[in-house]
């Protein structure tokens, strides 16, 4: 995933703080937490700085398939193995006779499931990330055994 | 409901909906069992002879005349079929005097002889989920072969002596050649050189006696000698390629496993490859002849040696009968080349290159979706399904049926 | 310029997937025909990710796609799929156990200009008469 310094050096970096931030690193970390958007920074909108407009929407394109949690899923990636829905704790809690032990989900609460041999995601509020009471979970993205599954 | 035959796992919590010809919204599918589920539509098979176009019994006779013409048949395949059509199949050895092998004579035989002989201790994959505190896959990958094995029973789910599972009560090892997918997810890899797995195993067992290991890091082995015995339950899955690795001797891993069942419960399952039902046939030939694979009926009594395995007996037969399987892509090219110059009936739902070269071709019905039945998952367990597709097909069961009708 | 590795063959979930698509697909070729080599021996070879590799022993030889490997170094082996393009290098003869070398296949390792090995002329190759 693209980084808050890669985003920083394609930024006109003049702080002209047209966007609310007082540094360019600043709105780095905003774009990349989706605080922000591009056409915030009106700098960044002048002709001569068209080539990296460019390639700040390329870098930031991800992002857009993000869910509010941050959760993308490479469905081109995924092996459909199902340990994201066995691992996530809100799944478990959800279905600890099916996704507890192994089994696909039968309801509609999870938030992971496999369908047509990828994983899907759906109900991102209910995902311990979200919310007031976030927190670092992780048990998803450290399960996948081929990256299809990330947070930005 | 249906059940996958994609692999050995046969999972049975798959859920679908069917439209007309069509197989839409799987549920719980892996990719693999997807790519299987989907695959009933496309490169199918037709009856022929010589490849024109006849009718199917017309083919299934030409078939049956090939094989009683013939002095030394060879019946292979077995491993993608049902347990009634395997049971058919030794029989239709049996009246053919006809040499009898499956895919494990190459694969996984020399491992699933103890396991079914009972000198490898086993369990099932249930107990491996209720029970196990490690699972060690050695020379297995399988995230790439088994895909729900890690989410369904050897790490992520919590089983009944185990519900804290992978976070607090699971590990899993993994001993491979490489950095497998299944290696970068688990809690303990240990690298070993291509044939190195003997010496891993001496190491082990030193370790687990009280000695310095000679091979591999001394610091590493010592805490998988500890891990080792801390473990309540244990469960070896070994793959193909430890199997391949102690080429012929594979009582190394037997007495590996009974110095370590000294010192706590461990247990093996075979990891049967994508073959669903290999371990039935493996079961029934067993039953019957006391041999697991590669038998010879031609003289009237079951024989058994390496000159009746596939590899072998392709080359001194004078006409094969493939059935649910494509050696001439999974063979070493010698095997594939003698079997496409011999006279060759396939039986197969769908196009390989074994069907491209044979004489006769019959189509089957893809179990599991067309036709039902009953298989052995990989760990001995019986599991049964129904057809969920209808289509106007024999399944393996009755064609050879009626190829025994014919001789 | 001219490699000898030592090849193990390894299942790989979306060539299975490729294979229930069918042996002739594009997709099965595409994961099926290719070998996974070292960066350094990559290097050595003068061998770039997507180039052709003549791979060749004393049972046959073959024209795939390199691909760099992503795992921790491997010097010395290399990885491919059971497929028939691997199955041209395996020896068949029985031992006592008539296990087949799948899992240590030797093998030297070359660029090429040829085109990536049809499964068409593997068939041809299997149909031939004669040694």
């Amino acid at each position: 995933m693209v980084g808050a310094m890669e985003i920083y050096k394609l930024l006109p970096t003049d702080a002209c703080k047209e966007c609310g931030y007082t540094s360019c690193m600043a709105l780095a970390v905003a774009l990349l937490n989706r605080e922000k958007r591009l056409d915030d920074c009106p700098a960044l909108l002048n002709p001569k700085y068209a080539d990296r407009f460019k390639k700040l929407k390329e870098l930031l394109a991800p992002l857009e398939n993000a869910s509010e949690t941050g959760l993308i899923i490479h469905p081109e990636k995924c092996f459909g193995c199902g340990n994201c829905v066995v691992a996530c704790p809100v799944n478990v809690a959800a279905e600890p006779t099916r996704c507890g032990i192994g089994l696909g989900p039968q309801g509609e609460k999870v938030i992971l499931a496999v369908e047509d041999g990828v994983v899907k995601c759906m109900n991102v509020n209910e995902c311990r990330r979200f919310g007031p009471n976030k927190i670092l979970c992780n048990a998803c993205t450290a399960t996948c055994p081929s990256k299809a599954i990330e947070f930005v | 409901m249906a059940v996958c035959t994609g692999c050995s796992l046969l999972c049975e919590d798959i859920e679908l909906a069917l439209m007309t010809g069509a197989i839409s919204k799987v549920k719980n599918l892996c990719r693999k069992g997807h790519g299987h589920f989907q695959s009933f539509s496309s490169d199918r098979t037709s009856p022929k002879i010589d490849s024109q176009e006849v009718s199917l019994d017309q083919a299934i006779k030409k078939a049956a005349k090939i094989l009683v013409e013939a002095k030394h048949p060879l019946l292979y395949g077995w491993s993608n079929s049902t347990l009634e059509a395997q049971r058919i199949g030794i029989d239709l050895a049996k009246k053919l005097g006809a040499t009898i092998d499956d895919t494990s004579s190459f694969c996984q035989g020399l491992l699933m002889e103890l396991v079914l002989a009972g000198r490898l201790p086993t369990c099932t994959l249930d107990d491996v989920r209720n029970f196990a505190d490690t699972s060690v896959f050695w020379g297995a990958d399988p995230s790439n072969s088994h895909p729900r094995h890690l989410s369904r029973f050897a790490y992520y789910p919590r089983g009944s002596k185990r519900q804290k599972s992978y976070e607090e009560e699971r590990t899993c090892i993994v001993v491979d050649v490489r950095k497998s997918a299944t290696a970068k997810l688990c809690s303990n890899y240990f690298k070993v050189p291509p044939g190195g797995d003997a010496d891993f195993i001496a190491s082990v067992i030193a370790v687990i006696e009280g000695k310095i290991p000679k091979f591999g890091d001394k610091k590493r082995m010592i805490e998988l000698g500890t891990v080792l015995r801390k473990t309540e339950y244990g469960v070896i899955f070994p793959g193909v390629g430890l199997v391949y690795s102690l080429q012929g001797k594979i009582e190394l891993l037997e007495t590996l496993v009974s110095k370590l069942n000294e010192v706590t419960v461990i247990k093996v399952v075979p990891m049967v490859g994508h073959y669903n039902n290999m371990r039935g046939f493996n079961q029934l030939l067993l039953d019957d002849t006391g041999f697991i694979n590669g038998v010879s009926f031609k003289d009237g009594q079951a024989k058994h040696g390496p000159e009746n395995s596939v590899i072998a007996a392709a080359k001194s037969c004078d006409a094969a009968l493939v059935i649910g399987s494509d050696p001439l892509s999974s063979l070493p090219f010698g095997t594939a080349k003698s079997l496409a110059n011999a006279p060759l009936i396939a039986i197969d739902p769908r196009r390989s290159l074994t069907t491209d070269a044979a004489r006769v071709v019959i189509p089957s019905a893809m179990y599991g979706l067309e036709a039902g039945g009953s298989a052995i998952r990989m760990d001995g367990v019986r599991v049964e399904f129904e057809p969920i597709l209808e289509a106007d097909l024999l399944s393996d069961e009755q064609i050879l049926a009626r190829i025994m009708e014919e001789i | 310029m001219e490699a000898l590795v030592t090849i193990v063959t390894f299942g790989d979930i979306f060539q299975c997937e490729a294979e229930k698509k069918g042996r002739y697909s594009e997709d099965y070729k595409k994961f099926s025909a290719q070998i996974i080599l070292d960066k350094q021996d990559m290097a050595g070879l003068g061998v770039k990710e997507g180039q052709n590799v003549l791979v060749k022993n004393h049972v046959g030889s073959i024209v795939v796609v390199a691909k760099a490997s992503e795992d921790d170094p491997h010097p010395g082996l290399a990885i491919m799929v059971n497929s028939p393009w691997s199955n041209q290098l395996v020896r068949d003869d029985v031992c006592e156990t008539s296990i087949p070398g799948f899992k240590r296949i030797s093998a030297q390792v070359s660029p090429s200009v040829e085109d990536v090995t049809q499964i068409s002329e593997l068939f041809e190759r299997m149909k031939a008469k004669g040694d």
